[in-house]
């Protein structure tokens, strides 16, 4: 099967060029655009999301697409953390023509496989709608770009403001560290939770490690120890458990024991007074009412070494690839550019839904309160991470960093042993 | 020497060719369809899967491109065993879980299948109440226990316990791999059950009744004579509660997903060899516990059929 599409796909480009050598140009022009245009016949796309919110923009975008172009599409849904396990083997069989995905290294590793289109030829059509940096991370390794962005959204420290208020709080005035860590003694002194957390799911608590690495050591040194080129036995990494450490006594002391989801539940139940997640939950908070989500805000994570101040944040970006094996590649292209151009944003953004949409046409100002907190994050921070485990390797991210977070929670006593093991294991990871 | 091994060929060769025709042409077809074609699924899709999970255990790969396979020699196995802490955590839970249903699970099994079997009041309800949660996948029991324990679950619930103050039946390493256990344990016990109680079924009421005008008491009789008359029962039981142990996977994968909340080797096989993080680490994962499972049992099948010899 694998052969055969591949073969076929040669096959044409092979007729185009033989075309436009036999001084067809003309005709090879017209042939190209007609491709271009006329791509056609049924696709399929794949969601990674079973969830409410997201299911509804989704399938306002695959409706608003099958009313332009008439090509009928079929909507696949998977639940996410099954969706990524089956990746590599889904796209080497039959995968859908078009699939939601993540931007950054997730995307590299797929693209660099082979197993994912090149869609440079949709960024020249509305790359324009885009800023570079999108760009950037919609760009595989070769140069080419695989991915268009769907929305974006900041990891940060999330909060109710009805509850702020009863106790007497301003959180936007928590600006650094030490601010914080009187918030949260405060908290804890009325019998609350200060800080939200959880980790059975193995990657919640990343968050909490890329923001702290990068307030104390730095943009450029986190990118460097996620990619390999500095060691987690530094004292630098040390110290970010220490001022982790700190944190622990205002956390529930179930983190293990709850999903993201369990510890969303705290803040809604107005149980704790913050909670460091993406601002993806958002949209799980309007399910519950729209009152729940009008309460809810976001500010960064504080500063704590003044050299970096608030200068990073981890916004990963979501959005769509077109896959290789596909069995209607051409159609999934033309899918790919509606989803990103205007045209397609303003679809999902019709569902009410709220959504951050990485396209710089959408009227920023028609968002909401939260959503303009969200940006006032972006727009503090000069660089931006995707998330750990879409920063590093796939091999390293889920098996080693997951268990060892885990097990730091269980004993965090035992950091050094911890880091020294996580260094040995990246040593012993298979080469590239 | 010469004469005997060219004289011995002819005869064997007639009585092989005698007995090829005494089948027609129809029974070979029959016979070849019908060992052919399970022997073919069979080598396809066990034994192929199984060597190259082997051969694939000493080299890298990314389980994409065949072309990419690099020869790694014993380097996934050495970062297994000096390198991976998560490893030896596994592996004490994967051994905990065996001494428990070895100890505990299986005998309580026999037990109740003895108990069921001299017919007390009631029987028929017992046996049907310990054998339904056989009827269930270890998934799904997954999902009920999970549903009864979790944090925001009708347990603490009834405790009347916030999420924040919940006991934390599957987070705290305290307790959670007995949790797990009991769950497990819920299933096995009904499973050996059942097991028993057909070969207790079987077994000739002569015997005991023998026995007991010998005037062998109850455990006498069941230690000296019903339970080796069992032997080939008690065989299976052994066998199948050595693979249950060890192949533990569903029930915790249900829980905990691959996140390792509580490592088992049936986990860390998966999570090394499936999705993003594919490497070839598990399928060496694989072998150490295709190893671990066939190598305790083959020991005690042989000296099992050693003494039948005898």
């Amino acid at each position: 099967m694998l052969n055969k599409i591949t073969g076929h796909q040669v096959d044409r480009r092979l007729l185009l060029k033989g075309a436009a050598a036999g001084g067809l140009g003309i005709a090879g022009a017209t042939m190209l655009a007609g491709c271009a245009s006329a791509a056609s016949g049924p696709m399929s796309f794949g969601a990674r999301t079973v969830d409410e919110s997201p299911t509804k923009q989704l399938e306002a975008l695959v409706a608003a697409y099958t009313a332009k172009s008439g090509n009928e599409v079929t909507y696949n849904a998977t639940e996410s953390n099954a969706f990524q396990n089956n990746l590599s083997q889904y796209l080497q069989g039959t995968p859908d023509d078009c699939f939601q995905w993540m931007a950054g290294y997730r995307m590299q590793f797929f693209a660099d496989q082979g197993l994912l289109e090149d869609v440079s030829d949709v960024w020249d059509d509305i790359g324009n709608q885009y800023s570079e940096s999108y760009k950037i991370a919609s760009t595989g390794l070769d140069g080419k770009q695989y991915f268009v962005p769907q929305s974006w959204y900041p990891w940060g420290m999330h909060f109710r403001k009805s509850m702020m208020t009863e106790i007497g709080m301003n959180p936007e005035d928590l600006y650094n560290w030490d601010d914080f860590m009187g918030a949260l003694a405060e908290l804890k002194g009325q019998g609350l939770i200060g800080l939200a957390a959880a980790n059975k799911g193995g990657w919640e608590a990343q968050g909490t490690f890329d923001i702290l690495n990068a307030r104390l050591n730095g943009y450029q040194f986190h990118v460097d120890l996620l990619g390999g080129r500095e060691k987690w036995t530094d004292d630098r990494v040390k110290e970010v458990f220490k001022h982790w450490e700190m944190l622990l006594p205002y956390q529930n002391n179930n983190v293990l024991d709850l999903e993201w989801d369990g510890a969303m539940q705290l803040l809604l139940q107005k149980q704790s007074g913050f909670f460091m997640m993406g601002s993806w939950f958002g949209g799980n908070f309007l399910e519950q009412s729209q009152e729940d989500y009008d309460d809810l805000m976001i500010i960064p994570f504080p500063e704590i070494n003044p050299d970096h101040a608030r200068d990073t944040v981890d916004a990963p970006l979501d959005g769509f690839c077109v896959a290789s094996n596909g069995g209607n590649s051409g159609v999934g292209k033309e899918f790919i550019k509606f989803a990103g151009d205007m045209e397609g944003v303003q679809a999902m953004l019709d569902t009410g839904v709220p959504m951050t949409s990485a396209n710089s046409g959408q009227d920023q100002s028609g968002y909401d309160a939260f959503q303009v907190a969200q940006q006032a994050v972006m727009d503090e921070a000069k660089y931006i991470t995707q998330f750990l485990d879409r920063d590093t390797r796939p091999d390293f991210a889920g098996p080693i960093v997951g268990p060892a977070f885990q097990s730091w929670f269980k004993d965090p006593s035992s950091t050094n042993d911890i880091l020294e093991s996580m260094q040995s294991q990246w040593d012993a990871l298979a080469p590239l | 020497m010469t004469s005997s091994t060219t004289l011995d060929p002819a005869p064997k060769k007639a009585l092989q060719a005698k007995r090829r025709r005494s089948f027609s042409k129809r029974d070979r077809l029959t016979l070849g369809f019908f060992i052919g074609i399970p022997t073919f699924l069979h080598v396809a899709l066990v034994w192929f899967p199984a060597a190259a999970t082997i051969y694939l255990s000493f080299t890298y790969w990314t389980g994409i491109h065949i072309a990419d396979i690099q020869w790694a020699g014993l380097a996934n196995y050495e970062n297994i065993f000096f390198n991976t802490p998560i490893f030896w955590d596994a592996l004490r839970v994967n051994v905990i879980w065996l001494i428990w249903f070895g100890v505990i699970a299986t005998p309580l099994g026999i037990l109740l299948a003895y108990q069921i079997d001299r017919e007390i009041r009631g029987s028929k309800f017992y046996q049907a109440a310990y054998y339904l949660p056989v009827v269930l996948s270890l998934a799904v029991i997954g999902i009920i226990w999970n549903f009864l324990l979790r944090p925001d679950g009708l347990v603490n619930g009834l405790l009347g316990l916030e999420i924040s103050e919940a006991v934390s039946f599957f987070g705290d390493d305290r307790y959670n791999i007995w949790v797990i256990l009991t769950m497990a344990s819920w299933r096995h016990i009904g499973y050996i059950m059942l097991l028993y109680l057909a070969g207790l079924k079987a077994v000739d009421a002569s015997l005991r009744e023998a026995a007991s005008i010998d005037g062998s008491t109850e455990w006498q009789t069941f230690r000296k004579v019903v339970f080796p008359t069992m032997k080939p029962v008690n065989v299976i039981v052994i066998v199948i509660t050595i693979i249950e142990s060890l192949r533990a996977f569903d029930l915790i994968y249900i829980i905990y997903g691959s996140s390792g909340g509580l490592p088992i080797l049936g986990v860390l096989v998966f999570q090394n060899i499936a999705g993003e993080g594919a490497s070839m680490k598990g399928a060496a994962y694989a072998v150490i516990l295709f190893l671990l499972s066939i190598v305790p049992i083959i020991a005690y099948l042989r000296a099992q059929f050693k003494e039948d010899m005898k």
